[in-house]
């Protein structure tokens, strides 16, 4: 009983860590832009395509293909950011404005790939590990490797947020856009930059997920309750707290398995927002 | 050829009737429901259900309209005191968490396998290959009488208040209206519309299964309205004919361009994205709406 | 001296560190006009809030013809016949004039979700008599011939106007107008002071924020000045007005009050 819950925990801790830095993106994005992404599981899914297609098409290695991808899903964020979000500010547009419009965006992306890649599941060209035996818990190298890359990752959003100017901006903007704008920042540019850290993470993610699962067309899509709960347990808007959000809504969601069928982990990440919206709104941690 | 116009008839008024909920949310009180098709797809099961246990049509459908109304006032009461993104979430977050249900719940619903043979509004009345004629025929009478319902309710006092609280719900607070208790209400009576085209939908398809309830319904629905024009009844109606229209031509030029059926589904899926997108950044009034009563952009 | 309709004991708000409205107490006589004045960030706006129950004061009692009414929805506050308006006007631009005007009215039938369709005539006998009222207010401000137009086409001072008839529309006992002459024009202003006035004869009782003295001392009978959330002088406009404190005050903070 005891390594079956150890299992079930490792298997959540690895499940939360890619929720968290889904929702990290999504928090980020939504406390700067204002409005609440629904194209964001889709940049996981492109992501994990890029990946795919990176390292099927050259002979760079799947780590190098991995941080290609990763590039190149933060430059489609910007151009994304120039073609239609820009625009959509600049003319005054209203968030619910801008938030059905990322409905369009998340249908054409996922839509797009299922033209280019068809709408099977895929594997990485990775070799198929055996997994290794921490104390009866097991894990695959690639399980292991998902939680090291995403603490790392949480540490450098930390110092970017904390340490940056670009951090500072960022809080500035969040804070009060007015005043941020009178005192000199750049706006645009700090828009897209969280733009693209955000995409970034998210592709990062969607690399993860297809690590520990396989990539399909909809799998962003698909994870995009989990990864709103997380934001909304952790405060919309705060990115720490999608971190511990992410982090909860995966081992709740893992842990439930001992108790409940496997099919309704994810009415637990339902359960679990609206449990936090009737008695604590603001999330564990407050948000805007 | 009959028989094409009758089905586009049935599907388009369907979801004509489906988008008329929508509308009265969205386009008179603005409220951002992402989950639609989960009231559609409640409809549809309790009706089925109802009546595969011998419940009469005349109480299996009201009673899947009751559902959906009371599940939306729920997630209403969990969300409409906060800013109005949370509703897009959590409904969208409920129309997966519906469709799971249907597909894990197998003792009741058969999940996957999906529920078939159940009794149709005047079956016996009339010969099985003439039955779409008459359903269509029914079709039309519910949505004319969904429309002119929802026509009165907008022009009367109580559409008035809704479109105060989508303007500026602090000013109909402060003239005394209860606004939450109104956006629940437009929440309530849109669900319960969707369920009554739930119904409908069960009835033209003979076979329900979870799968004809994918959020992407929630969207069509969504463009339709945009497309016609928000808060534009007879613009959601027109809505529904051009996207069903769109449909079913490029389902019919399928058969000269040489994709794949997934790919040429997909092309039409990216087209549909892309329309929404041109739509919010170009024209957010629609094609007939009125630029002065656009429920987007205060 | 009249029954009073307002009495606001030592309220207090705070918003993090700052005193908002800080140990305030104020009352309102029936059938007069009460005018409160203050600099800039004095807290007239959040008092107002406070009184139509938009914000939650953190301490003290209002009470409202003669119940307690801290608490209460502020939707319910204004059923009671305690109607505000904006400082920013608030039309309601997406609608026209008059269905802005139509939806002050109080306790209609037709706002109940199925009685537009179960008692149809009596709604459209209803509507008629709201219309009716709508169009002897609207022509009172001037407005009428705007009666169809979209609230959004509106000059700013229009719109103000507007406000201030859609209010009347409720048949309030107390009416709190915040800045009712920003963006009015001076020839305007003047015609709204004698309606203002003319509303009083009729019985209402309003409570008025100003920046413009001028205006505010021809009807005012009674006037508080606020400072820093604090009741800062209080009494008959003339002798309040020459109060040295007052000055100070308003030449101290620097605010850009109209002399």
């Amino acid at each position: 009983m005891n390594t079956m819950i150890g299992q079930l925990v490792a298997n959540g801790v690895v499940y939360g860590c890619i929720i968290a830095l889904a929702a990290i993106g999504l928090s980020l994005a939504y406390r700067i832009m204002n409005f609440a992404n629904f194209a964001h599981g889709d940049f996981l899914t492109l992501g994990a395509y890029f990946t795919l297609f990176f390292a099927a098409t050259s002979n760079l290695g799947f780590p190098l293909a991995c941080v290609l991808a990763v590039l190149a899903t933060a430059a489609c964020a910007a151009l994304l950011d120039i073609a239609i979000w820009k625009r959509m500010r600049s003319s005054g547009a209203n968030r619910t404005a801008i938030m059905i419009l990322s409905i369009g965006v998340s249908i054409a992306i996922r839509n797009a790939l299922i033209i280019f890649f068809r709408p099977d599941a895929l594997r990485f060209p990775v070799p198929v590990m055996e997994s290794i035996n921490l104390g009866g818990i097991l894990l695959t190298y690639f399980q292991i490797a998902v939680v090291l890359i995403a603490f790392t990752c949480m540490l450098v959003v930390h110092s970017i947020l904390s340490r940056t100017i670009l951090g500072k901006s960022m809080r500035a903007l969040a804070d009060n856009p007015n005043l941020a704008r009178i005192t000199g920042i750049n706006v645009d540019q700090v828009v897209r930059y969280t733009w693209m850290v955000s995409m970034g993470l998210a592709a990062l993610a969607g690399i993860m997920l297809g690590l520990v699962t396989h990539l399909n067309p909809n799998m962003g899509w698909s994870i995009i309750l989990p990864m709103f709960a997380a934001a909304i347990l952790g405060g919309i808007g705060n990115a720490y707290g999608a971190m511990a959000g992410g982090m909860i809504i995966g081992l709740a969601q893992e842990i439930s398995t001992a108790f409940l069928p496997a099919e309704y982990k994810i009415a637990v990440s339902f359960a679990i927002m609206i449990a936090v919206l009737f008695f604590r709104p603001r999330g564990l941690m407050g948000g805007t | 050829m009959q028989d094409y116009l009758v089905s586009i008839i049935l599907t388009a008024g369907i979801y004509a009737i489906f988008a008329l909920g929508l509308n009265l949310q969205w386009g008179y009180a603005g409220l951002l429901n992402f989950g639609h098709v989960a009231f559609m797809a409640i409809g549809a099961y309790t009706t089925v259900l109802l009546s595969m246990n011998e419940v009469p049509l005349i109480l299996a459908v009201p009673a899947g309209m009751v559902l959906a109304g009371a599940c939306g006032a729920f997630l209403g009461v969990a969300t409409l005191r906060l800013r109005e993104d949370y509703l897009a979430i959590v409904t969208i977050g409920f129309s997966e968490i519906v469709r799971f249900i249907l597909l894990n719940w197998s003792s009741l619903t058969r999940g996957s396998f999906g529920l078939y043979g159940y009794p149709r509004p005047l079956e016996e009345m009339i010969p099985h290959e003439d039955y779409n004629l008459l359903l269509a025929g029914v079709v039309i009478v519910v949505l004319l009488l969904v429309y002119a319902l929802l026509e009165i309710l907008a022009k009367s006092p109580w559409g008035r208040v809704l479109k105060s609280v989508r303007d500026d719900e602090a000013v109909s607070v402060s003239l005394g209206k209860n606004a939450f208790s109104y956006k629940v209400q437009s929440l309530a009576l849109g669900s319960a519309i969707a369920a009554l085209a739930g119904s409908m939908l069960a009835f033209y398809l003979q076979y329900i299964n979870p799968n004809n309830f994918q959020p992407i319904e929630t969207f069509y629905a969504w463009i339709m309205v945009i497309l016609g024009g928000s808060g534009s009844n007879r613009g959601t109606i027109a809505g529904a004919v051009l996207l069903w229209g769109f449909f079913s031509t490029t389902r019919f030029l399928e058969g000269y361009v040489s994709l794949s059926p997934s790919a040429s589904g997909a092309l039409r899926m990216v087209i549909i994205g892309l329309v929404l997108i041109a739509l919010m950044m170009f024209r957010p009034q629609g094609l007939f709406g009125r630029k002065e009563e656009l429920a987007v952009g205060k | 001296m009249a029954n009073e309709i307002l009495r606001i004991e030592g309220v207090r708000k705070g918003f993090g560190g700052l005193k908002a409205v800080d140990n305030c107490s104020l009352s309102v006589p029936e059938r007069t006009i009460v005018g409160l004045i203050g600099p800039n960030g004095a807290g007239k706006s959040t008092l107002f809030d406070l009184i139509s129950g938009f914000i939650k004061p953190d301490a003290g009692n209002i009470i409202f013809s003669g119940k307690e009414i801290v608490g209460l929805p502020a939707y319910r506050i204004a059923g009671m016949g305690l109607i505000r308006t904006f400082q920013i006007p608030r039309a309601l631009m997406r609608m026209t004039v008059l269905e802005n005007m139509m939806l002050g009215s109080q306790n209609q039938l037709g706002e109940m979700i199925l009685a537009p369709i179960i008692r149809h005539g009596r709604v459209k006998a209803e509507e008629r008599a709201i219309e009716k009222k709508a169009e002897d207010i609207l022509k009172f401000f001037d407005l009428l011939r705007m009666r169809d137009e979209y609230a959004g086409s509106m000059s700013g001072g229009q719109k103000k106007m507007l406000e201030m008839a859609r209010a009347l529309m409720a048949n309030p006992r107390l009416l709190l107008l915040d800045e009712p002459f920003a963006g009015v024009n001076p020839a305007l202003s003047e015609r709204l002071i004698e309606k203002i006035k003319l509303l009083r004869k009729s019985g209402l009782t309003i409570m008025i924020i100003e920046h413009a003295i001028p205006y505010v001392l021809a009807l005012s009978d009674e006037l508080y000045v606020l400072n820093k959330g604090a009741i800062l002088a209080s009494g008959q406009p003339d002798k309040v007005i020459s109060d040295s404190r007052v000055f100070e005050a308003y030449l101290g903070v620097g605010s850009d009050a109209q002399p």
